[in-house]
């Protein structure tokens, strides 16, 4: 991940963007992911309806 | 009698456009109730900044009462971080947890922040990362977001952005009824979805808001005070015990705020630095971002459809409700649903992807955050 931001530092903005796209929207669907295995696992395990 | 005229004779043709444009906000705030809460008060500051020498901002060396504001709530992002309180203390993520996959069109439909950013890059725009980044979360469809973003990255562009978030986000009926129909086929449009009462835990209810801000903190450190201070207003709601807070953020602190933020912004838009074809980009990128943002969701969903069994697929219109414009896009593609075929009822499914795209926006956010300083400093 290093090695791959460090090439982008050197890129064109257009690049830069991309990259950051690609990384972004990725980090999106990863961090809503665990927050969807949370919920999941809690319904699943159950307990006291609120 | 110079000085007594000084009013009429210092006044530009820049300033009288600008108390049309501030004419204009209050106009469709009023006349169409476009997101009156903010737009009025953009309108208002707009004109107030733009009259003869500026007395509100700044006059013989001392700070005008709209600076104080502008110093004290927006360029160290004050009032953006009480907005961030006050929402999560009025959503409710129930038919989120009840429904949780929707969460992941929450994630799609933020593809308008990245695709704009990276339009923005390409000629003839050719904004700087900062700039770009600060454009394309006008697709975040989530003003404090916006006006975080752009504070911390081009505030000299915050009143165009702002400008453009709002305004998009109160034209959502207008503007994704004819993406989400130029990309889904009627029959797509009928798809009925099964909606199960799901009994949620309470401690599921409390644990999730800290769970959410430990996480995010982890991801990118530089995105807690979004989340953080949304999920602090969510805590207070959910808690059960802190009734009176809960109401307070929801409505004093909610109306409060609300009042400052919009006068504040207005005072940004100053005919020197808001009438240029920068501005005019802007407002046509923000446009872009909404546009991006309703495919993404849409064929997001029509992608899962491919996987799923006959009995079991998605509307893809729900996919359109994961952009953080809550609850108008939600009650958008409902009306849509009805419209396509009576009966057809998909709005507790709709909500969920409607929640999930608030906290799609604030990740984003704070992806954007966290990744453009690594590149740019």
């Amino acid at each position: 991940m290093d090695a791959f931001l460090e090439g982008l530092k050197h890129s064109s903005t257009t690049v830069q963007a991309l990259g950051i796209s690609a990384i972004g929207l990725a980090g999106v669907f990863i961090t809503l992911a665990s927050f969807f295995a949370i919920i999941w696992l809690a319904v699943k395990a159950g307990g006291k309806k609120a | 009698m110079d000085g007594l005229l000084i009013g009429f004779t210092s006044v530009s043709w820049q300033q009288g456009v600008m108390y049309l444009v501030g004419a204009a906000l209050i106009i469709l705030a009023v006349t169409k109730e476009y997101e009156p809460m903010l737009l009025l008060p953009i309108g208002f500051g707009a004109i107030l900044v733009n009259l003869p020498l500026s007395v509100v901002w700044e006059h013989e060396g001392a700070a005008g009462f709209l600076k104080v504001l502008y110093d004290g709530g927006i360029s160290n992002e004050l009032f953006p971080i009480l907005i961030f309180i006050a929402v999560g203390a009025m959503i409710d993520f129930g038919p989120l947890f009840k429904n949780p996959f929707m969460i992941f069109f929450g994630a799609a439909a933020q593809l308008g922040i990245f695709a704009t950013m990276l339009i923005a890059t390409l000629p003839p725009f050719n904004f700087s990362l900062k700039e770009a980044a600060s454009i394309g979360i006008i697709g975040a469809a989530d003003g404090p977001t916006a006006i975080y973003v752009a504070s911390k990255f081009a505030r000299d562009m915050l009143g165009p952005i702002s400008v453009a978030a709002y305004s998009y986000m109160a034209l959502v009926p207008l503007i994704q009824p004819p993406v989400i129909r130029l990309l889904t086929t009627h029959k797509e449009r009928c798809i009925h979805m099964e909606y199960h009462e799901a009994g949620v835990p309470r401690w599921l209810k409390i644990a999730f808001p800290i769970v959410v801000t430990m996480i995010a903190g982890f991801v990118a450190p530089i995105s807690v005070p979004l989340v953080g201070s949304l999920m602090f207003g969510n805590l207070v709601r959910e808690s059960g015990v802190l009734e009176r807070l809960s109401q307070t953020a929801q409505n004093e602190l909610a109306y409060l705020v609300t009042l400052l933020l919009g006068i504040t912004i207005g005072s940004s838009m100053r005919a020197d630095r808001f009438l240029n074809v920068q501005t005019l980009m802007i407002l046509g990128m923000g446009l872009v971002a909404f546009v991006f943002d309703t495919a993404g969701g849409v064929l997001f969903a029509k992608l899962v459809n491919l996987f799923l069994p006959k009995d079991r697929k998605v509307n893809p219109m729900i996919g359109a409700c994961g952009i953080s414009a809550f609850p108008m896009s939600a009650r958008v593609v409902q009306k849509m649903a009805a419209s396509e075929e009576r009966g057809n009822i998909i709005l507790m499914h709709a909500i969920g992807s409607n929640v999930s795209g608030q906290l799609g926006s604030i990740v984003a956010g704070g992806m954007v955050l966290a990744l453009v300083p690594l590149l740019v400093g």
